[in-house]
């Protein structure tokens, strides 16, 4: 997902750059520059959701610790990116299934959508307006 | 010195047409639709022999960096559309196709503007146009008639193969994985761990082709010009492959396409739909072939948020529809995720 201070940033170039110039009549391109300059405040006023990286990292580290015990410590693929890491690890248990076995492979996989449907909750609380 | 795009495509237009005299646009439009190319329509008018002469025309340009990158080809589109003039398939007809970029910057094509509407079936006033053309009962067929005449086309008599045949058994499923997988590849700022979940799901299960058809890709309305409530053209030429057929049907089914409304494509009741197309086609549908491919669906529709939202994060784009899908990401993986069960 793109930055929200970026995202401000480029609406605010399109209001004052693209939108309000278009505008003939003085009320509503009125409306367009003062949107812009109102979206400079809020843009000092917005902070990024903590609250989901901090979820998204419990998430993630409960998924990698459950997997070590899951697949009877078997060493799980590493990146310095936790979320890196589980699509290293995800492609890794598609590529093992045969060695790991239907049930073995099962369980990890139910337990590693078990997380992905977590982290997909977090996205959403941004992108499906449902909080 | 033509300075304007209508003044370039008129002394381009007059190069072609050498015996036009007093050759003017009207009309010129540049829509706003199509996020993979610029496409403009226009009114051309000329005398010839003193009579005179006027032409609806539409030309489609090459951006430069369009939301599928590298995987569109504006000349292979022109192919297209060319090898389906004599066929029963209802497309625009084309006229030139020019490669050089003196002219307006990129490559282009001019072709016939067919003369119909395509109403926008995500607006409310698109989905009631569609839900009262329903209830007449003309357009459904028309579209379920338009897209068997597709896949009952001798595709190799037209020469359209070559746009590449797939090989038996998984191979065209895998070949569409790949192609989409390329595009997240270009386009990824972060990984996808949930996308990467879907695509392993995908490359695994990947059914067997029973049958090869020319396949629009993105059959669905929306994609159709319509006229007195019949299909009077297929449109969007961008993603058309030699592959199942089971592909396009599996498009007409999804819900990616209908949004809350009860029919399929906002136009057409899924009984209806499958029974006509399988007596049309002499097919039968595989459903569960189907929800493969509406998952695959699923996965390019995230490609193609992430190709868009890309574009624009890149500096390439700055147009805020792009910046605006970076919030359809989780969504459609959300769809995906329910789909596996998850």
């Amino acid at each position: 997902m793109l930055a929200a201070h970026r995202l401000l940033g480029e609406i605010i170039a399109s209001l004052r750059n693209v939108i309000a110039p278009a505008i003939p009549d003085p009320y509503p391109k009125a409306q367009a520059y003062m949107a812009a300059v109102i979206l400079e405040f809020i843009c000092q006023q917005v902070e990024e959701r903590h609250d989901i990286a901090r979820e998204k990292e419990r998430t993630l580290n409960g998924l990698f610790n459950d997997l070590s015990a899951v697949l009877a410590g078997t060493e799980l693929p590493e990146s310095n990116d936790p979320e890196a890491r589980l699509c290293r690890l995800i492609e890794w248990l598609y590529a093992e299934k045969e060695r790991f076995g239907p049930e073995a492979f099962a369980a990890a996989n139910r337990r590693v959508r078990e997380a992905l449907r977590q982290l997909l909750d977090q996205e959403l609380k941004v992108a499906g307006k449902s909080e | 010195m033509a300075e304007t795009a209508q003044e370039k495509i008129a002394a381009y237009l007059q190069g072609k047409l050498p015996q036009a005299k007093d050759l003017t646009l009207t009309q010129f439009t540049q829509t706003a639709g199509g996020w993979s190319h610029e496409i403009y329509t226009f009114y051309a008018h000329w005398r010839e022999d003193t009579q005179p002469v006027t032409r609806a025309l539409c030309l489609r340009k090459d951006p430069g960096v369009g939301l599928l990158r590298n995987l569109s080809d504006l000349k292979e589109q022109y192919r297209v559309l060319r090898a389906l003039e004599p066929t029963p398939v209802p497309t625009p007809k084309v006229y030139w196709y020019e490669e050089d970029p003196a002219t307006l910057g990129g490559p282009f094509f001019v072709m016939e503007k067919v003369e119909g509407e395509v109403p926008n079936p995500w607006s409310k006033v698109g989905k009631q146009y569609y839900a009262e053309a329903a209830k007449r009962g003309q357009l459904p067929r028309s579209f379920v008639e338009a897209l068997a005449a597709l896949h009952n086309l001798d595709w190799r008599a037209a020469g359209l193969d070559f746009l590449g045949v797939p090989g038996p058994g998984t191979d065209f499923a895998l070949r569409e994985v790949g192609k989409w997988e390329s595009l997240i590849q270009q386009s990824l700022r972060k990984p996808e761990p949930v996308l990467t979940e879907v695509l392993m799901w995908l490359k695994v299960n990947a059914p067997k082709t029973q049958r090869l058809a020319f396949v629009h890709g993105a059959y669905r309305t929306g994609n159709l010009i319509v006229k007195d409530d019949a299909v009077a053209a297929i449109i969007d030429w961008e993603l058309q492959v030699i592959g199942d057929p089971m592909y396009d049907v599996a498009y007409v089914l999804s819900d990616l396409n209908r949004e809350g409304s009860p029919l399929l494509s906002c136009v057409v009741e899924r009984e209806f739909f499958l029974d006509h197309y399988q007596r049309l086609t002499g097919l039968t549908v595989d459903l569960e072939v189907c929800r493969y491919y509406e998952i695959l669906y699923m996965m390019r529709s995230t490609a193609f948020w992430l190709s868009a939202s890309g574009l624009f994060a890149e500096g390439k784009n700055k147009d805020l529809r792009l910046a605006r899908t970076t919030y359809s990401v989780p969504v459609v993986l959300d769809m995906a995720a329910k789909a596996l069960g998850f």
